[in-house]
């Protein structure tokens, strides 16, 4: 019978991440995927800690680890196990030729489409700000017809930022695109992957940029996992861009996503797509199968230990239902506010945390479930990402943090 | 058991499937998934002569495979083309290429001739006319269909059976494939049955639109094949295609009565075999073959949502090395790509997966579906062959 080490069940960052570790420890491991996931649409950069509750920006990633709550799952891996899952992502970028660069020891602040900052912590080549910070004129391009970002609307809100009063100069690229549906980021990527498209940028650029311009551009330099289109065209202008954060779809989230898959793959990860995991069979303490539930019937896959990243409430991993809250798996006890009126909070946009985002299951050390008594539930399920209990990833951004290295953490406990 | 719901506002507008649609990155005219399919929906409300360029869309399901809502956008689309050609005319190319089943019985009386009139210059160039790509060549017809070989196969009587529904492609064009299936589940102590009054699945009549003809065919095939899922014999297809029209889309299009009995018992071929392995039933005795192959998993079967089990039947045969394309769509999507003015759309999509092929110097590539097999044929220049063709060859070797 086929039987798998492991099933990750989700194929977002926490379950490539935890797919990734354990089956580079040499586990015969299956990841049932439903759906591309917000990994693909969302921003690629691994944010640690930008914030904590109350809205107080952290000094540097490590400072602020060290005062989150006993609750929150960062606390609970350890900063031994963090220390271990950065370093782990950094190594792996490198050897897949996409190199990330950071460190828990400073903070990255990111220019966004609309003109303000936001913190991460390890980013791609593509969003090294360096050279930003250095110069005293930047230049920032936008494309024609791109919709969700302007040049003039960066411009404005940066130049009030300290140490971002330059002199700024906006600028147009025009790839072209006539009639059809509107323009996206992916398109120019896709069309900037091609000789032709480097070529007519190189044209459009080389009249209106001065050597050694550093350039402010949304996320286009190509939609493969690498930095060919970034060097080609710095070296063909001989200048320096620098990608935005910008909202989904983001090609920087592709780009980790393919660059993840393609890891998974040559480990020999088998990855089953369009595979709905509906539940589990038991045997004892621990799960004996998991139970797929598609338009035609339910399959049973055998396997020794399962690792549930299913996303939390946004990739369906929880159900909040009008009278009830669940984990749609392995049935798991979710731990959320008995009354439906504490989930929210009416303070918005005041840096306090929403109690919902908080909800999730309550985890052991090693992130095993753990019932209010802290008795471990099942023996060999491991629980990763959104799924867990503590955190609100919106507003601490923390998010691919906690699903880095929670993956990292299940992946190497199995 | 949840079936797929149809309710529109599912769609989070993540655009998802935006990104993951072949067509969409191929075509700049086409408004994406998103916009033809949950969004379409809502403005067809509106105005039903709400345009979102649906007649790109190839339904090749990579929409569906990337929505984590659980949205059929591709069903939406066809849905919604059947409903348009309701009232606007519809070329005969369309026609044409929806009724191979019909051409296949016509040609089936003289198939050396119907293979010659094909591929002569005239008739390439009266096909062009009426707005068939002159560049696809189209599939040959083999001299005997695979029901009318099947007949004459002295089968050893086992107490288990099992149904094979072949399909109009194994049927008409490579009946070899299916013998192959006859003599692989034989092997594993099988009884095969081929029900011959099983029509075309519908797969070719629903993505033209031509959805009451495709019904009728899905009433007729259910009718037949519920026989035998009430026995709990399991039914078997080696067209993923075939497979997703039985196992899903017939759920998602019509409502006939237990049609939800007969999806629960379709399998693919290499599907089945798995299970057999699982269950210690399948005949392992493979012969050491050498042989260096590159996999395509078609779209149709990575939607099913049971990974890649040709792929895994394949890596249990001893000697052989296989290595998964993972390159992408092959373009062809049924007949889209055997259409004129969606031909150079179709090899676009597929070149990808033809560079990766020609790239990695095998001779011959492997893949579950008939149509896939054609146009990589086509667009790589290398043999093809289905999965299946490899494990009887690992028996006959011994």
């Amino acid at each position: 019978m086929r039987t798998s080490d492991v099933i990750v069940i989700g194929g977002g960052l926490a379950g490539l991440t935890a797919a990734i570790t354990a089956a580079g420890r040499g586990k015969k491991v299956t990841l049932m995927t439903a759906g591309a996931g917000t990994l693909a649409i969302g921003g690629g950069t691994i944010d640690i800690l930008g914030y904590l509750s109350g809205g107080t920006p952290v000094a540097n990633p490590r400072t602020g680890l060290a005062s989150l709550p006993p609750e929150h799952p960062y606390t609970k891996a350890g900063m031994e196990t963090i220390t271990a899952a950065v370093d782990f992502f950094l190594t792996l970028c490198q050897q897949e030729g996409f190199a990330y660069q950071g460190s828990l020891n400073e903070m990255q602040w990111l220019p966004t489409a609309i003109g303000t900052l936001k913190p991460s912590c390890l980013v791609p080549l593509t969003m090294d700000t360096a050279a930003v910070q250095t110069a005293s004129q930047v230049v920032v391009a936008g494309f024609t017809r791109l919709k969700d970002y302007y040049p003039e609307l960066v411009i404005k809100g940066l130049s009030k930022l300290p140490g971002y009063q330059k002199q700024y100069e906006k600028l147009e690229i025009d790839p072209g695109f006539r009639g059809g549906r509107d323009v996206s980021t992916v398109d120019i990527a896709r069309w900037l992957d091609t000789i032709q498209g480097q070529q007519a940028c190189r044209e459009q650029l080389s009249k209106q940029l001065k050597p050694g311009s550093v350039v402010i551009i949304p996320p286009v330099l190509g939609v493969r996992p690498g930095y060919a289109v970034k060097d080609t065209l710095e070296k063909m202008l001989n200048c320096t861009f620098v990608e935005t954060v910008i909202m989904p779809t983001s090609v920087t989230g592709l780009r980790l996503r393919a660059m993840l898959l393609e890891r998974a793959k040559k480990l020999g990860v088998s990855i089953m797509e369009q595979a709905h995991a509906i539940g589990v069979k038991q045997d004892g303490n621990g799960v004996a199968a998991v139970v797929t539930g598609n338009i035609d019937r339910e399959r049973t896959y055998h396997t020794k230990a399962v690792i549930l990243a299913t996303g939390g409430f946004f990739g369906g991993g929880l159900v909040a239902e009008h009278d009830s809250v669940s984990e749609t798996v392995c049935n798991l006890p979710v731990t959320a506010p008995a009354d439906k009126e504490d989930w929210g909070t009416l303070r918005l946009f005041t840096g306090t945390a929403q109690p919902f985002a908080k909800i999730g299951i309550n985890v052991d050390a090693s992130l095993r479930p753990v019932d209010a008594q802290g008795r471990i539930l099942l023996d060999n399920v491991y629980i990763a990402g959104r799924n867990l209990a503590g955190y609100d990833y919106c507003l601490e951004k923390s998010g691919n943090g906690v699903a880095l290295v929670s993956g990292y953490k299940a992946g190497m406990s199995v | 058991m949840k079936k797929h719901h149809y309710n529109p506002d599912s769609c989070t507008s993540c655009t998802a499937c935006v990104v993951h649609c072949p067509v969409t990155q191929a075509v700049r005219e086409f408004r994406g998934p998103k916009l033809a399919g949950p969004a379409g929906e809502r403005f067809r409300l509106l105005d039903e002569e709400y345009e979102a360029a649906l007649e790109y869309c190839s339904n090749c399901k990579n929409c569906d495979i990337s929505c984590p809502s659980r949205v059929p956008i591709s069903t939406l689309n066809m849905k919604a083309r059947a409903n348009y050609y309701k009232t606007h005319k519809q070329p005969l190319r369309d026609w044409l290429l929806s009724h191979g089943e019909q051409m296949a019985k016509m040609a089936g009386l003289t198939p050396g001739l119907a293979n010659m009139g094909m591929h002569n210059l005239l008739s390439k160039t009266v096909l062009k006319g009426i707005g068939i790509s002159d560049q696809m060549p189209l599939p040959a017809y083999a001299a005997a269909s695979f029901t009318k070989q099947f007949r004459k196969i002295k089968q050893k009587p086992q107490a288990d059976k099992v149904v094979f529904y072949p399909g109009c492609f194994v049927n008409y064009n490579q009946p070899q494939v299916g013998l192959d299936v006859v003599a692989v589940l034989q092997l594993s102590g099988f009884q095969v049955i081929v029900p011959e009054d099983t029509v075309c699945c519908g797969s070719p009549l629903v993505v033209n639109g031509y959805m009451e003809e495709a019904e009728a065919n899905a009433r007729k095939n259910m009718t037949i094949l519920q026989q035998y899922a009430k026995q709990g014999l399991p039914i078997i297809t080696a067209c993923t295609s075939c497979g997703l029209m039985l196992k899903q889309e017939y759920q998602e299009l019509f409502d006939i009565e237990d049609q939800q009995l007969v999806a629960g018992r379709v399998y693919d071929i290499s599907e089945f075999l798995l299970e057999l392995y699982d269950q210690g039933r399948l005949n392992t005795n493979f012969a050491k073959q050498a042989g260096r192959y590159m996999y395509h998993a078609p779209c149709h079967l990575r939607v099913q949502g049971i990974g890649t089990p040709g792929l895994e039947l394949i890596r249990m045969l001893p000697g052989i090395e296989v290595v998964a394309a993972d390159a992408g769509c092959c373009g062809i999507s049924g007949n889209y790509g055997f259409k004129a003015d969606k031909y150079e759309i179709a090899m676009n999509i597929g070149s990808n997966l033809f560079e990766t092929i020609k790239a990695s110097g095998v001779t011959t590539a492997l893949s579950d579906c008939g149509t896939c097999r054609l146009q990589i044929a086509h667009g790589a220049g290398v043999k093809t062959a289905h999965p299946i063709s490899l494990v009887r060859a690992a028996y006959e070797r011994k």
